[in-house]
């Protein structure tokens, strides 16, 4: 079996964590490396790391199974991620495996079950895909015994939030790192990656701001929310159990995602936000169907200091068939692109209290959603020592600091101005100005305009 | 008991500091949150407190209202100047990460044609000059009523304090002694000092401050010419023909862009 060539987000999510991938960046260097190749199935080479003999390190990227010499307990090590990496940018020459390499690769494909740890996610969310060889029965009863680990990390989880309950959010505990970081790798072990996450995030919540306590209460009964879901995800309906499960963290090969029956529209590239978590950076796209009015999201990976897919720019729009995940959410994946618009292209604007109707359908429908997206048409104003996006219907407040004020500002002068928003738990994160005859991109993140 | 669904969810915050072994728990109010609650799995407080927590976010972030309107802010004066075209502010960021030489053209040109910057460049001028007397004064000029009003409402936008002050003028990025004639040559004459000497050598990568310098200051007409020649240059300076190349069609593309 041949392999397609991976992206560089899938190596990201074989890694069973952002520092996990960090650290196989620094080793992902060939000048580190010895004897690399590469065939339709391997790759292999030999690494210089801290011990006298350098790490013979192997990798069946069609099967996903690796093999490494080095002492390292965590599945897969940061060699084989550094292997993946130098092989999916291009930096392992195609040469024949040499005879360890292809006993090996026969070997463990002789045996029923592989000897990797994990599979290889296409993206944060994507499935095992050691399913795909596997018989239909094997098949079932890993994914019984992965849903079985995760229903017992969100039990565990629940334990966990009952006790900061009983023992109170004064607890000094919550101020380090370490209870969060323990609480996160157990939550990795569990397969529930989407929890850990959001664990990770609240230890930068703690002391921060004034009323720190009151954002991490409401963050601790969103993940008990999730805990509790996720325990009876059997006794919910179908795409309500998707959106569940895919928030805890079930993965979803991106083959299958494709594989379903595409959103077909005119899609208006709304806006995009970039964010950094660890060393990933991570962004959203935001499309608007123009014929449906129904919102996507694509995201999309990259490791520190490499380029994020720019193919969707604010203010264009691309007729596409878009993918969608199982379950209510936003994401989706774009497929067969028929044509692209250079516009300026924008979405509907709606009032600050339509605004608010939108936000609260999309949370009442997934309520441990972080973002959700709205185009308004307001002017900038101040109210309360803030600033907010007002008209005559009410007002939003924008998040302190917001990068993108500067620029919204500027356009709107005084007047209102079409607004591409992300809403979060502070407030609204102003995206793109759709102007007449252009879209100023405003987004958080590196590409940034000004 | 607390009547509303803030008030209620005020009181478990307070709860929620000193945790359920020293303090019970709120009663939610009467309807859907207290029914919620009573169904907890487990009937210990801090269960039920954590079902409470959970129902009460859903419900405050799911019911966002809009806060009370606020009066508009009062708008600049009119400026009826039309506004730089998008493509010409595309360039102004190309211009200001990969060839800075051409900015204070593309400032002059924008001034001499009665151009008004846009929001985007508007903000991005005043940032990236805000120390750089000379061409901030011409970013306020061009910024028109627009450019105090943003200062006056976002003071991280305004100059240093104590920085203010006539400064030095742009510099004009110097061009050698030999090549000052061809300035004001024709395009011919431009395109053989030019292309014609990198092809025999004559220029080399020693030259590329001088030759940037001459290309960002030599006569708008012979900028495509020159482009094109230098394209076609095939000696071991290539690399250098091939950057001055880019930055002659970057040059005449903006002036273009510029253009009414």
């Amino acid at each position: 079996m041949t392999a397609e060539r991976w992206t560089i987000e899938q190596v990201i999510a074989l890694a069973s964590t952002p520092a996990r991938f960090a650290a196989a960046e620094a080793v992902a260097v060939p000048s580190r490396w010895s004897g690399l190749g590469a065939d339709g199935r391997t790759a292999w080479g030999r690494c210089r790391g801290s011990g006298r003999e350098p790490y013979d390190t192997m990798v069946d990227h069609a099967e996903v199974v690796w093999r490494c010499s080095c002492p390292s307990r965590s599945q897969p090590c940061k060699h084989a991620l550094a292997l993946l990496a130098m092989w999916v940018r291009g930096q392992v020459p195609d040469v024949t495996a040499p005879a360890t390499v292809a006993r090996w690769a026969a070997g463990h494909l002789r045996r029923d079950a592989p000897s990797g740890a994990a599979p290889p996610p296409a993206d944060a969310t994507s499935a095992p895909d050691d399913d795909r060889a596997a018989p239909a029965g094997e098949r079932d009863r890993a994914r019984d015994e992965r849903l079985a680990r995760l229903q017992e990390g969100l039990l565990d989880l629940d334990r966990w939030l009952d006790d900061r309950l009983r023992t109170g959010l004064a607890d000094p505990a919550l101020a380090r790192y370490a209870t969060w970081d323990t609480l996160a790798a157990r939550l990795v072990d569990a397969r529930a990656g989407g929890l850990a996450n959001r664990v990770r995030r609240l230890a930068g919540i703690v002391g921060t701001r004034l009323e720190w306590h009151e954002q991490l209460l409401a963050e601790l009964g969103v993940l008990h929310l999730l805990a509790q879901a996720g325990q009876r995800v059997g006794e919910l309906p179908p795409s309500l159990a998707d959106t569940v499960a895919i928030a805890c963290g079930w993965q979803v090969r991106q083959a299958d995602v494709l594989a379903g029956v595409p959103d077909t529209d005119r899609w208006v590239v709304a806006g995009r936000s970039d964010t950094r978590e660890d060393r990933i950076e991570v962004r959203r796209v935001w499309l608007h169907g123009a014929h449906t009015g129904r919102w996507a999201m694509v995201l999309s990976f990259a490791a520190y200091r490499q380029s994020l897919d720019d193919s969707l720019a604010a203010g264009t729009a691309i007729d596409a068939d878009l993918h969608r995940y199982p379950g209510l959410g936003p994401r989706a994946l774009v497929g067969a692109i028929h044509a692209v618009h250079d516009g300026p292209c924008a979405p509907p604007a709606t009032t600050v209290a339509g605004a608010c109707d939108g936000i609260g359908a999309a949370l009442a429908a997934e309520p441990w959603s972080e973002h959700v997206a709205v185009t308004v048409r307001a002017a900038v104003t101040r109210a309360g020592g803030g600033w907010v996006l007002a008209d005559d219907t009410g007002s939003l407040p924008l998040v302190p600091g917001t990068p993108g004020l500067p620029v919204v500002l500027a356009a709107s002068a005084g007047d209102p101005v079409d607004v591409t928003i992300e809403w979060t738990t502070d407030g609204a994160v102003p995206l793109t100005v759709h102007l007449a005859d252009r879209a100023l991109d405003v987004g958080p993140g590196p590409t940034r305009p000004s | 008991m607390s009547t509303t669904v803030g008030e209620h969810w005020n009181a478990l915050v307070t709860a929620s500091l000193l945790g359920t072994d020293r303090r019970d728990p709120p009663v939610p109010p009467d309807g859907p949150l207290a029914d919620l609650v009573a169904d907890a799995v487990r009937s210990t407080p801090s269960s039920r407190m954590l079902a409470d927590v959970a129902a009460c976010t859903v419900a405050r972030r799911s019911g966002v209202r809009p806060r009370p309107p606020v009066g508009r802010l009062a708008p600049p004066d009119a400026d009826g100047r039309p506004v730089v075209p998008p493509a010409a502010a595309r360039r102004w960021r190309q211009v200001v990460t990969t060839w800075p030489v051409l900015e204070d053209e593309w400032l002059r040109t924008v001034a001499e044609r009665g151009w008004r910057l846009p929001p985007d460049v508007l903000v991005g001028l005043l940032r990236r000059h805000r120390t750089d007397h000379a061409r901030r004064a011409i970013a306020m000029d061009l910024a028109g009523p627009a450019g105090p009003w943003i200062v006056d409402h976002l003071p991280e936008l305004a100059a240093p304090a104590g920085s203010v002050g006539p400064g030095p003028e742009a510099a004009v990025p110097a061009v050698s002694p030999e090549l000052a004639p061809y300035l004001g040559a024709d395009t011919g004459a431009i395109v053989t000092a030019i292309a014609g000497g990198m092809a025999e050598g004559a220029f080399g990568p020693p030259h590329r401050a001088v030759l940037i310098n001459f290309v960002s200051r030599c006569r708008p007409e012979a900028l495509a010419p020159l482009a094109e020649a230098l394209r076609t240059v095939d000696s071991s300076g290539v690399g250098l023909a091939q950057l001055l190349a880019d930055l002659a069609a970057t040059r005449h593309q903006m002036l273009n862009e510029l253009t009414p």
